[in-house]
Formats: C-alpha cells, sequence, structure tokens
C-alpha cells in the first residue's frame, strides 16, 4: 500500500536495522550473542504485529493411522488444556514459514509420535498439512465452509522404532 | 537561598542543545511514587500464577525430553542455544538436576513449583525481587525451550517480568516494606522505569498499528471477521458476527487508529483516559471474545501501571 518509491528506503532501513542488531555477524561472533541474548532476555527478539498487516491462514495436521491389520484410523495431536492448545496451535501455524522449512519434518515427526505412544498397534503414520482457508462473511452467508489446501505431507514408518 | 527565577534565567541563557539535553533527562527521570509498581507488582504476580495453574497438566507434556513429551524439549533449546547458548533453558536446569540425582521429572515439576510459587510471592510483596528473578527466569527457560510453541502472550510476559525484575522493588503495599520498614525509593529511579514501560508501549502500538494499515483486511473489517471464525479463537458464533457485519469495517479502521495514535494521544492529559479506556477495552475483548486471556491479561496490567495509575506526586507538586 506504502508507495513503491519508499522501497529502497524501507530496504536499506533493514539492512541497517539487521546490522544493528549483530545479525550481519558471525554466529559465533561474542557481540551477536550478547545482543541475542539481551533481545530474548527481554522478550524483544520478535516484531510486534498483532495480526498484521493481515491475519495468517489457519493449518491442520491430520495424522493418518495404519494398522497391520489394514484398518486406518485419523487422528491430530492432543492437549489437555486451551492454554496448551494456544501453543500448538502456534507451533502449526509456524511450520509452513520458511525459516523453519529445515526442522519442518522433524517436528511433524515428533508430532506424530506423540500419537503413536498411544496406538502402539500403528505400523505406519501419514501427517498431511493442509492451509484451512476459511470463508469470508460473504460466502458465509451463501453456506459456504472452510476449504482445505494441502500443503505438503510425510510417511513415517515406525516399524523400525521401540516404543518407550 | 538562590530564588527559582535564578535558575529561570540560568535556564534561558543555557543553549538549544544543553536546554534540550535537560528536557530528555527531565523525560527519562521524572519524579514518581510507587504506586505504579505495586500495581504492576500485583497484576504481574496474578499473571505468573494463571500462567502456572492453566498449564499445569500439560507442563511436563509440553516440556519433556524427546519420546515423552509433544514435540521434545531438545528441539526449542538447540534453537535457543544456536541464538546464543547463553539465553536460559530448561536444559539448564534439567543438567544441574542430572548432577544432583534429580530426574527430568522432577527437575521438571521444581520449576512449576517455583514459578507458581514466585507469582504467589509477587502477588503478597513477600520476597519481591527474588520472586521477580525466579519468575522472570522460570518464565523464560519455559518460553524458550518452548519457543517453537510459544506466542505473543511469552513475549510480552518476558518484557514485564524483565522491567519488573530491574525496578525498584519493593514497593510501599508489600510485606516487604512493612516487616523491614525500609526507606522510600528513590522517586527518580521509580520514575524511569515507568518511563521506559510507557515508551516501550508506545513503540509496541504504534508498530502494531502500522503495520495493520499496511493490511487491505483491516479497512474491509475482513480481518476482524477472520481472527474471530479462526481456530481456536472462535469463541463467538459466526451468525452473531454477521448480523453485525457493518460495524466490521468501522471496528477494525477505530483499531488501526486507535494503535498508530497511541503515542500521541496516550501523553495528552485531556485524551488519555479515552485511550487508555479503548485499549482496555480492545484488550479485554480479545481475551472475552478468542480466549486469550494471558494475553489479553499482560497488556491491560501493562498499560494500567505504565498510564493508569495517577502520579500523585506529580500532582502534589504542581499544586
Amino acid at each position: 500500500m506504502l508507495p513503491s518509491k519508499l522501497d529502497t528506503y524501507a530496504r536499506k532501513a533493514e539492512i541497517g536495522a539487521a546490522w544493528l542488531l549483530g545479525k550481519e555477524a558471525e554466529s559465533s561472533s561474542p557481540l551477536k550473542e550478547a545482543i541475542a541474548t539481551y533481545l530474548h532476555a527481554a522478550g524483544i527478539q520478535a516484531g510486534y504485529t498483532f495480526f498484521a498487516p493481515n491475519v495468517p491462514s489457519h493449518h491442520r495436521l491430520t495424522l493418518e493411522l495404519f494398522y497391520g491389520d489394514g484398518h486406518v484410523e485419523y487422528e491430530s495431536p492432543r492437549v489437555r488444556s486451551r492454554a496448551a492448545a494456544l501453543r500448538l496451535n502456534s507451533l502449526l501455524d509456524k511450520l509452513p514459514e520458511k525459516r523453519y522449512e529445515p526442522i519442518r519434518e522433524v517436528v511433524l515427526k515428533m508430532l506424530a509420535f506423540s500419537v503413536w505412544r498411544e496406538h502402539p498397534d500403528v505400523q505406519r503414520v501419514r501427517a498431511t498439512f493442509d492451509a484451512v482457508n476459511l470463508p469470508s462473511i460473504t460466502e458465509f452467508e451463501h453456506g459456504k465452509t472452510e476449504k482445505l489446501e494441502p500443503m505438503f505431507s510425510f510417511d513415517f514408518s515406525l516399524r523400525g522404532e521401540r516404543q518407550p | 537561598m538562590p530564588s527559582p527565577n535564578l535558575y529561570a534565567d540560568a535556564d534561558l541563557k543555557l543553549s538549544l542543545p544543553h536546554r534540550s539535553w535537560h528536557s530528555f533527562l527531565g523525560f527519562l527521570f521524572p519524579s514518581e511514587n510507587d504506586t505504579w509498581l505495586t500495581v504492576f507488582r500485583i497484576g504481574l504476580g496474578l499473571q505468573v500464577t494463571l500462567y502456572a495453574v492453566f498449564l499445569r497438566s500439560d507442563w511436563h507434556y509440553l516440556f519433556a525430553s524427546s519420546g515423552k513429551g509433544l514435540v521434545g524439549r531438545e528441539l526449542g533449546d538447540a534453537i535457543t542455544s544456536f541464538e546464543s547458548p547463553l539465553i536460559p533453558k530448561f536444559g539448564w536446569l534439567v543438567a544441574v538436576g542430572r548432577t544432583l540425582n534429580i530426574s527430568e521429572e522432577t527437575a521438571l515439576t521444581l520449576a512449576w513449583v517455583g514459578l507458581l510459587s514466585a507469582g504467589c510471592l509477587l502477588l503478597l510483596g513477600l520476597f519481591s525481587r527474588p520472586a521477580a528473578v525466579a519468575a522472570w527466569f522460570v518464565h523464560l527457560c519455559a518460553a524458550e525451550s518452548g519457543g517453537l510453541l510459544a506466542y505473543g502472550a511469552d513475549n510480552f510476559m518476558t518484557t514485564a517480568l524483565f522491567y519488573l525484575m530491574l525496578s525498584p522493588l519493593p514497593d510501599r503495599y508489600s510485606f516487604d516494606h512493612w516487616v523491614t520498614k525500609a526507606k522510600p525509593k528513590n522517586p527518580q529511579a521509580l520514575g524511569f522505569w515507568r518511563r521506559v514501560l510507557q515508551v516501550h508501549l508506545c513503540f509496541v502500538y504504534f508498530i502494531g498499528g502500522l503495520a495493520k494499515f499496511l493490511g487491505s483486511g483491516w479497512w474491509d473489517g475482513s480481518n476482524l471477521w477472520r481472527s474471530l471464525i479462526r481456530p481456536p479463537f472462535n469463541l463467538v458464533s459466526p451468525d452473531l458476527l454477521v448480523q453485525i457485519k457493518y460495524v466490521l469495517p468501522l471496528l477494525g479502521i477505530s483499531i488501526c487508529l486507535l494503535e498508530v495514535s497511541y503515542p500521541v494521544f496516550i501523553w495528552l492529559k485531556r485524551t488519555r483516559r479515552i485511550w487508555l479506556g479503548c485499549i482496555l477495552a480492545m484488550h479485554a475483548a480479545i481475551g472475552l471474545m478468542m480466549g486469550l486471556y494471558l494475553f489479553a491479561l499482560v497488556m491491560i496490567v501493562m498499560n494500567i501501571a505504565a498510564f493508569g495509575v495517577p502520579d500523585t506526586r506529580s500532582r502534589a507538586q504542581a499544586a
């Protein structure tokens, strides 16, 4: 929405801020570590957006549990309290971000493993990650509901794993 | 004794940079009493206590190591260590526990008990400073070890506890003050930490408001609709929202204006109460309509401590 003339200045400001926060320094730089420690200690390591500029998409993880006798069950990772459910939801919303790509598979495997512990007879788990497109007000008034858009899926074979 | 006019004359003789510097120092170190700190301490004590109580049933599941918990604490610890090995994390507490032959489960239980106790002590004002440091430390460990599971409320809690820990505790309404009969704290130190909190909030709302203005969904109300029907925040029936659909664009724009203009109108005496009232109402609505109770509470506490408590010392001086 801002004029494109401001792009150059915005980029320069971004580079300046990154330099100021030690982002350009080597990973083992004591200065970078000191700045990072202060930012985390003061809780200011992330920007404040409050659902800005737009409300991000909602995401859903479905786990297909394949049993040895051929039957399939559908599950999702679960927590007990609402406070923890908010955190699980926050985790799922982070996973599509590019910066979390390197750990995406590991996180999904952990989540699948947390469900597998409650279903020891399962041999294979397929984790499917969907973006949930919510209807607009007009679409809702016309009876439309949410639409699932598959983003990625992983198959985890658990035959070689030992249950704890 | 020199008359006040002498100082005024001397002040007039100062050059513009000197006068600006004096004004800046006056802004940074105003004379304050500690009523705001009492509100801040009690509010954060309640916040920390509720945080611990709300997460009680899932505490071990969220922060246990791989194979026992939801995602495994090691992943959060590793990401944090990559940023800096000096950032506190539960891995430290578990490692210390291991040297004392304490199991991981017991170490995590002790951390939870420590956090709950720190919250209760802050509420009472007993051992205020150690309690504030302990609450900040254990909460930071939780926020960092469960970094992937953290959300906005955690950042604000860390910030608030960080400022509380550094503020001149204890305040005069605390048990500490009643027991030790400590002298009143330096009014300028009290003023400085309140000022830090005030300026911090101004940055937060200004950036938040500005970023919202860049999103088209805040101009037509669709972002409000999406945020209110989005699981797990969908506590209000969509049918009810449809009935007020013409109000949503107005509310969306009002929120943007309220946030972006906060750093101006919160300082003006005539508009302070209105802006503060609107911001508190907004956070109360977020808490009640979206179920973000901890987020709402920490924002309300920070706002009331920063701008909601009248500065009686300044008023007395003015009188």
